[in-house]
C-alpha cells in the first residue's frame, strides 16, 4: 500500500521531552479550555492554548513545532494563573521554541525568530538594546520595510530613539560571555 | 535612604521621561535612587524554558554588580523587574541552575540582593497613607485608568507583589494622589508585547481593547508602569484612529509623571511633550502641568 504524504506521524517520546523542558506534567490536562478562554492572543493563533497540548499529548511533534500559536504566544502568563491543574502552559510554549530552533526547523512566525537574534546581536556588540539599530536591521531583513517608518519617525523626532548608540563599560565582558556561549 | 537602581535601555532612551520623573519624586519623597555604576540589558524575557541557562547570564550579571554595591535593587520598568525579580528568586532557591550559573560567570552570587518596583517601595517604605499627605497639588477631578498588564503582576507565585487578578497597587497609589480611579474590564490583559514587531495588528486590536475598556469605563488618562505597554498602548493610537471608527484618543501616562506633578515638582524633564497623545491639554484643563 502506498503511503499517502498527509500520513499523521506520532512520535510517542514527544510528550516526555516537552515536560522535561518545561517542568511540567501535560498529562495533567483535562482539557478545560480555561487557558483559551484567557488567552488574549488566541484569536491569531492556529490552535489555542488546549489543543497545543492535546496535541503534545498524542504526539504530533511535526504539527505542534510547526504551528503559529507557539510564535504567537506572549508569555503573558494569564493562562498559567488560571489553570486548574496549575500547569505553567508559557513555559512549555518556549520549551517548544527552543526545540524548533534547535532542530532546526521551519518557524511559521519567521520574523518573532529574526527580531530575536537580532536584539541579541545587539545586545552583544553594545551591552545594551539600541532600538534604531534594531529597527535598521529588522526593517529590511524581515521584509516590512515602510511599515514602521511613521512611528520610526516621529519617535526619533520626539527624541525617543537616539540615533547613535551607547556602549557600556566592559561591553567587551558582555562579548566574550557570548563567545564563550557559542 | 539610599537605594541602588537599575534604569534599564529603555529608561535610557524611550522613556527617558519616565526615569526623570521617578527618581525627581523618589528623591523628593526621601529615597536616594543611585544607579548602578555597571550594567548591561536584563535580556528583556525571563527564559521559561528549563535548560535555556544562558539567557540568565544577563541578569545575573547585574544582579552580582548590585551585591557589590549594596543589598537592595530598585527597578521601574515592568520588564526589568520581571526578569530581575525572577532571576533572582531561581539563584536563590534552584541550587544546581545556580551553581552552573556561578560556574560559568566565574563569581559567587546566591541571590541576596532584594529587588523592588519602585510602587513597592512607595507602598512599603513610605505607605500610601504617608504619601497622601506629602502631596502638594491634588490631582483632584483626573479620571485615571490604572493599567496594569502582565509582567508586573505574573506568575504570582515569583512576583509576588500583587494579587494577579484583582491588583490594588497602582490603584491605591494614584488615590492617594487625589485621582479618581476607575475600575475597567482590562487592566491586567495583555498589550500584545513584543508582536508588536511581528504581528503589528494583533497589538493593535489587544491595545485598542484594552484603551476601549478604559474609555468605556470614563477614564481620561490611562496610567502604567511599563514601556512596552506604554509605546503598544500610546504610539499605536494613529493607526487605531484609522482602523477603528468613532475611536477616540487617550492620554497614557506613567504613574511616575502624575506622582511628579502630585508632589510639586518640576515637570519640564518629565517627557509629558514625547508622547503620541500629548497628555498635556488634559493637565491642564485640570490645573496640573
Amino acid at each position: 500500500m502506498e503511503i499517502s504524504e498527509t500520513v499523521v506521524r506520532v512520535d510517542p517520546s514527544f510528550l516526555q521531552e516537552v515536560n522535561q523542558r518545561s517542568g511540567q506534567l501535560i498529562q495533567l490536562c483535562y482539557h478545560c479550555h480555561k487557558c483559551t478562554a484567557g488567552c488574549p492572543v488566541a484569536f491569531a493563533m492556529d490552535y489555542g492554548p488546549d489543543r497545543v497540548l492535546r496535541m503534545i499529548q498524542f504526539g504530533l511533534k511535526e504539527q505542534v513545532l510547526g504551528s503559529s500559536a507557539i510564535w504567537i504566544c506572549a508569555s503573558c502568563e494569564t493562562c498559567g494563573t488560571r489553570c486548574p491543574n496549575e500547569i505553567d502552559i508559557a513555559r512549555i510554549m518556549d520549551a517548544l521554541r527552543q526545540i524548533t530552533v534547535e532542530e532546526g526547523l521551519p518557524t511559521k512566525e519567521r520574523n518573532v525568530l529574526l527580531f530575536h537574534k537580532l536584539f541579541l546581536s545587539i545586545v552583544k556588540r553594545l551591552g545594551r538594546m539600541h532600538e534604531a539599530s534594531l529597527m535598521a536591521l529588522y526593517m529590511p531583513l524581515s521584509r516590512n520595510l515602510f511599515s514602521y517608518i511613521p512611528i520610526g519617525v516621529k519617535m526619533i523626532v520626539k527624541g525617543k530613539i537616539p540615533l547613535l548608540p551607547h556602549r557600556i563599560k566592559g561591553s567587551d565582558e558582555v562579548k566574550k560571555i557570548f563567545e564563550r556561549s557559542g | 535612604m539610599r537605594y541602588l537602581y537599575f534604569p534599564g535601555c529603555t529608561l535610557s532612551t524611550k522613556a527617558k521621561g519616565f526615569a526623570a520623573s521617578g527618581e525627581a519624586s523618589a528623591r523628593a519623597l526621601g529615597i536616594d535612587l543611585v544607579e548602578l555604576s555597571q550594567w548591561n540589558c536584563c535580556g528583556a524575557t525571563f527564559p521559561l524554558a528549563t535548560d535555556n541557562l544562558l539567557a540568565l547570564v544577563a541578569p545575573t550579571r547585574i544582579l552580582l554588580n548590585a551585591q557589590k554595591e549594596g543589598n537592595h535593587l530598585v527597578a521601574l520598568c515592568s520588564i526589568c523587574y520581571h526578569v530581575l525579580k525572577r532571576t533572582n528568586r531561581l539563584l536563590r532557591e534552584e541550587t544546581d541552575k545556580r551553581e552552573k550559573l556561578n560556574l560559568f560567570i566565574e563569581e559567587e552570587y546566591r541571590g541576596e540582593v532584594r529587588v523592588f518596583h519602585l510602587l513597592e517601595l512607595l507602598r512599603e517604605e513610605i505607605g500610601f497613607e504617608e504619601l497622601s499627605e506629602r502631596v502638594q497639588k491634588r490631582l483632584q477631578g483626573l479620571r485615571v485608568a490604572p493599567y496594569y498588564g502582565c509582567l508586573l503582576l505574573r506568575p504570582f507565585q515569583e512576583i509576588g507583589l500583587d494579587d494577579p487578578e484583582e491588583p490594588r497597587i497602582l490603584d491605591d497609589l494614584l488615590a492617594s494622589l487625589g485621582c479618581e480611579v476607575v475600575e475597567f474590564s482590562h487592566k491586567t490583559e495583555c498589550c500584545g508585547s513584543y508582536l508588536a514587531m511581528n504581528s503589528s495588528e494583533v497589538t493593535r486590536e489587544l491595545s485598542y481593547a484594552i484603551l476601549h475598556s478604559a474609555l468605556a469605563s470614563g477614564a481620561q488618562a490611562v496610567v502604567t508602569s511599563c514601556p512596552l505597554c506604554h509605546f503598544n498602548l500610546d504610539y499605536r493610537q494613529g493607526e487605531m484612529a484609522a482602523h477603528y471608527p468613532g475611536f477616540t484618543q487617550i492620554p497614557v501616562l506613567y504613574f511616575t509623571q502624575l506622582l511628579g506633578l502630585a508632589l510639586g515638582i518640576e515637570s519640564e524633564t518629565f517627557g509629558l511633550a514625547d508622547h503620541h497623545v500629548d497628555p498635556r491639554p488634559l493637565l491642564a484643563s485640570k490645573g496640573l502641568k
